[in-house]
């Protein structure tokens, strides 16, 4: 009964900010849609240069297909060699292309030039990807062209892609952005409830009250839990309807897992809170926290790969097993036998979470 | 100019005798560094793959081997029964795998035969990046394969040369862009805090009646903070150097005259920002909101400018990291000299001016105003 | 000795080194009010918090009814009521929910909670009881913060600084508040850095660099010192105890 007061007090408080009130229901929206442009990590637009120094017909024809593609943005066509090493130093464009002819005479019906691709290494994921572009363009034209005199490569690939079919990363970046919204909401409003209190000096009336420090705990998370709740149905929505990506699995895991990975997000942002002497201490926090979470999560970049030292930075961040989870409902249809252990993992870091959160929060109180 | 003195002197005392700000402003960045040195990566090797091969003849086997013999594929052994299908199914829905190859049973007879055959392959799109570049090495492999059978080496001469990254690893990429992420962060944080703290502590006003130039305050806390800066920086750089092994192959006087131009903005950035905030919270807020994030996703330093839409790569010209990260990438892993950046030093030149002058005739009204 | 409602004896509060409060002791009658004097930084907030109980004591005891306050808390933390310098009221609320806040997390029923709303309609204006705690005047949140630390009808009532910032004609209404509080039999400490104020107390302590410097009853200690004012009296002890 004690605690619907403080609950009910902690609701109006959140309410009557008018600039709280925009972060957790205009903010969403926003962010949803923004981030879903920013991270849209599809590589396009490639800036190339080509330099043509065959005489070849058919390297007219490759060239056009490159143009057209809109995987590359080709900058400049020259008909001269080039200093490419002091063109790709400048950064202005990730390759070059340069073809030649093929005076390798021997025995062949017909003749294709012979290409060089100049990769700038520097971002290798981008390069690596052009020169795959690179090769199955021209790799292409061949087949085609041979195909006319009734030649073919013996073995072809045969690709099914599953779960995104058109590869579209916004289906893979999307579920991830509804995680970020969540933590960032639910991270930084909480971390400043507690530190305001402290600022305001009425942390001495609640605490010399009747109420149990666990009382007090659950006043502070509870709302905080509602609101962070309503902005996930926001969030799914938003991402659902203006990106046009399918959920295929249950709601009702996808709530699930959100929910826990919110009680260990609330539990984490009550301890920064009981840390912090200053809403602005507490606001760096938060920040650090996040950031970290954010690039140890697989949201950007995989995590498989990390060496085995730093391996449990990421094993103990409760937002790479809901990332993970909430991509597996959504792109692949995946029910619980699937994920349990996903779910466990990060079941276990809340209760974690929350136990160290809980046992300082008292020993705050007790001071 | 010799009124800016004071105000150096005053903000160096101020410096000093924060030991906890100094602690924030040179380890975090160290720390920042060292996690996100070893956990930013792009590199995709070990692709998990599973195999059902209904052949399983000579051909199919050595087909297979040419797969695991490339770096990239790691082979997932399963035991082959009437399950495996499903098994697959299940680990790919999983993620423990990320492609299966199915070998159709008449793979080598057709070969043997001369008849073309095909190869399916089922990749976990999910991660679409992944996806194209499993699918580019799934494509090439096979190509060099069937050269064992047939002609085509003459027809189709493809060489590729990688400069300045040979191994073709990201974490190179990824930490002079975490230098420019945590240099422009740092500085701005510097001085964003550094007027919004006077109007708190109420020392503004003393400030407000004094003879002082308004630009001579500006410029005062401003300089103040290059050479803090630079030690943060020169403390990344080194330990990028040393802990990473990060290649440093241009010139480092001209990674600091940049950095000096980029510096400068930041800490622009951060007076600007501390003269509109009303408390050092704000400031603090802001500033960690206009700086991280539009460095981290819109100046290229995790994808590419070229991914973005139309409307947000108008939007990156404004970030200052969009500059520097090409002029320190440029520098550190490709060696290139100050000529090749003139135009994207030009800009962080302007930027800070303007900057300055926004600051300066901001700070000038808010004195008449007396807030 | 069953008079005294608060008797501290030895009490010392240590922050590292550095000691806030050196081994005081003093009394309170029941019914008394008590004028806790001293500048800035005496100690004189340190000593309340440690009454609540929201303080750990270093060393010393503090009793209330004769119970001791560090092993009894939840009980005595019953008979306190306080209210702390900033009035330490939610500035976003209005000052009808904080006291319906304040009530509700003091236990006190529905019914309980509107008779309150009826009797705050006595002191504040029932307009500015519907307005947010942050726009109204420092007057009328001293005056609510106040109602709000009697909400759970304390024997003893603590006020840190309840005057400072408020205009005089204020601080002399809160005094009157103060007496007939006196009169339903409660005991009230108060703190203040104001010296005028004592003329208001039955008793004063002057509290300075964690020691207690002067104690008695206002009339008795200008008539054994034979100075004119509480002022010169606490400047000359002031003046000692730094000589020490």
């Amino acid at each position: 009964m004690r605690l619907l007061y403080l609950i009910k007090k902690e609701f109006i408080e959140i309410l009557r900010q008018r600039e709280l009130v925009f972060v957790m229901i205009v903010a969403p929206v926003i962010q949803v849609i923004l981030l879903g442009y920013l991270v849209t990590t599809d590589i396009k637009n490639i800036p190339v240069n080509i330099v043509n120094l065959s005489s070849d017909k058919a390297t007219v024809r490759i060239m056009n297909r490159i143009i057209n593609s809109p995987l590359f943005d080709v900058k400049n066509i020259f008909i001269h060699n080039i200093d490419s090493l002091e063109v790709l130093k400048r950064g202005d464009v990730k390759a070059i292309i340069l073809f030649r002819d093929n005076f390798d005479k021997k025995k062949s019906f017909k003749n294709y030039p012979e290409t060089q691709i100049l990769l700038d290494g520097v971002d290798s994921n981008s390069s690596q990807i052009a020169a795959g572009y690179v090769n199955g363009i021209i790799r292409n034209f061949i087949i085609d062209d041979i195909n006319r005199y009734g030649l073919s490569p013996l073995i072809r690939g045969k690709p099914l892609i599953r779960f995104n079919p058109r590869l579209r990363s916004i289906n893979y970046m999307g579920p991830g952005i509804v995680a970020l919204l969540l933590s960032i909401i639910a991270l930084f409003i909480t971390s400043l409830s507690l530190v305001r209190e402290k600022e305001q000096q009425t942390i001495d009336t609640l605490l010399m009250s009747r109420l149990k420090p666990i009382e007090i705990y659950i006043g502070k998370a509870v709302p905080m839990g509602i609101v962070g709740l309503i902005d996930m149905v926001i969030g799914v929505f938003v991402v659902v309807l203006w990106f046009d990506i399918p959920v295929r699995g249950s709601f009702f895991y996808l709530f699930l897992s959100s929910l826990i990975y919110l009680t260990a997000i609330l539990s984490y942002g009550l301890l920064i809170s009981v840390f912090s002497s200053s809403q602005q201490q507490s606001l760096f926090f938060s920040w650090f926290s996040l950031v970290t979470f954010i690039l140890l999560s697989g949201l950007f970049t995989p995590v498989e790969n990390i060496p085995k030292g730093m391996r449990w930075l990421v094993d103990i961040n409760p937002l790479r097993y809901l990332i993970k989870i909430i991509r597996e409902i959504f792109l692949k249809g995946n029910g619980i036998e699937y994920f349990y252990r996903d779910l466990l993992a990060l079941l276990a870091i809340t209760l974690v979470i929350s136990s160290i959160s809980i046992f300082n929060f008292k020993r705050f109180i007790s001071k | 100019m010799k009124r800016i003195k004071p105000v150096i002197r005053k903000e160096f005392s101020h410096i000093l005798r924060d030991p906890k700000s100094l602690i924030i402003i040179f380890v975090m960045p160290i720390l920042m560094i060292f996690i996100y040195g070893y956990a930013i990566s792009f590199d995709l090797d070990n692709i998990k793959l599973g195999v059902l091969d209904y052949s399983k003849s000579d051909i199919s086997r050595e087909f297979i081997k040419s797969f695991l013999q490339n770096k990239y594929f790691k082979f997932v052994e399963v035991k082959e029964d009437e399950k495996t299908p499903d098994l697959f199914e299940k680990k790919l829905k999983r993620g423990d795998i990320s492609e299966v190859m199915i070998i159709p049973h008449d793979f080598s007879d057709k070969i043997k035969e001369m008849k073309s055959t095909e190869v399916g392959f089922i990749i976990d799109g999910s991660d679409s990046n992944s996806a194209n570049i499993i699918y580019q090495y799934n494509e090439m492999i096979t190509f060099n394969f069937i050269k064992r059978f047939q002609d085509l080496d003459n027809i189709l001469k493809i060489h590729t040369k990688v400069y300045f990254n040979p191994e073709v690893k990201s974490a190179f990429f990824f930490i002079p862009g975490l230098v420019a992420v945590l240099l422009l962060m740092v500085s701005a944080l510097l001085t964003s805090l550094s007027i919004s703290r006077e109007r708190e502590s109420g020392s503004i006003d003393l400030i407000f009646i004094s003879p002082i130039k308004s630009h001579e305050i500006i410029l005062g806390k401003t300089l103040a903070y290059i050479f803090v800066a630079l030690m943060v920086e020169t403390l990344i750089i080194v330990f990028s150097r040393y802990w990473f092994g990060m290649p440093v192959r241009g010139d480092i006087l001209t990674l600091l005259a940049f950095s000096l131009l980029y510096i400068f903005t930041g800490l622009s950035l951060g007076v600007l920002i501390s003269i509109s905030a009303p408390d050092q919270k704000t400031a603090m807020l802001i500033t960690l909101l206009v700086t991280m994030l539009p460095s981290i996703m819109l100046s290229g330093f995790i994808f590419p400018l070229s991914s973005l839409s139309p409307v947000l790569r108008g939007f990156s010209n404004i970030v200052p990291a969009t500059y520097f990260l090409k002029i320190i990438r440029g520098v550190i892993l490709k060696g290139a000299s100050v000529t090749d950046f003139i135009r994207d030093g030009a800009i962080l030149l302007f930027m800070s001016i303007i900057l300055t002058i926004i600051s300066v005739r901001k700070f000038s009204k808010n004195r008449d105003r007396g807030t | 000795m069953a008079d005294n409602i608060i008797e501290i004896r030895d009490l010392t509060k240590k922050f590292g080194n550095f000691i806030a409060v050196n081994s005081i002791s003093f009394d309170i009658k029941k019914g008394e009010i008590l004028g806790f004097l001293g500048p800035n930084g005496a100690g004189k907030t340190t000593t309340i918090k440690m009454i609540t109980g929201l303080l750990k004591i270093s060393s010393g005891s503090i009793k209330i009814n004769s119970l001791d306050a560090e092993k009894h808390r939840d009980a005595t933390r019953m008979d306190i009521g306080y209210m702390s310098q900033k009035f330490s009221l939610y500035p976003k609320l209005t000052a009808l929910e904080n006291i319906e806040f304040f009530a509700g997390i003091s236990g006190l029923t529905r019914k309980g909670i509107s008779e309150k709303y009826t009797e705050i309609k006595k002191y504040v204006p029932e307009n500015l009881l519907k307005q947010n705690i942050e726009k109204l005047p420092p007057g009328i949140k001293q005056r609510v913060a106040l109602f709000a630390a009697l909400l759970s009808d304390p024997e003893i009532l603590l006020l840190d600084e309840p005057t400072s910032g408020v205009d005089p004609e204020v601080r002399r209404n809160f005094w009157q508040e103060i007496y007939s509080l006196k009169k339903e039999g409660k005991t009230i400490l108060v703190t203040t850095h104001n010296l005028d104020e004592v003329e208001y107390a039955d008793k004063i302590v002057i509290l300075h660099r964690g020691n207690i410097i002067v104690e008695g009853e206002p009339e008795g200690l200008l008539a054994g010192s034979g100075k004119d004012s509480i002022e010169e009296l606490f400047k000359e002890a002031v003046k000692e105890n730094e000589e020490n």
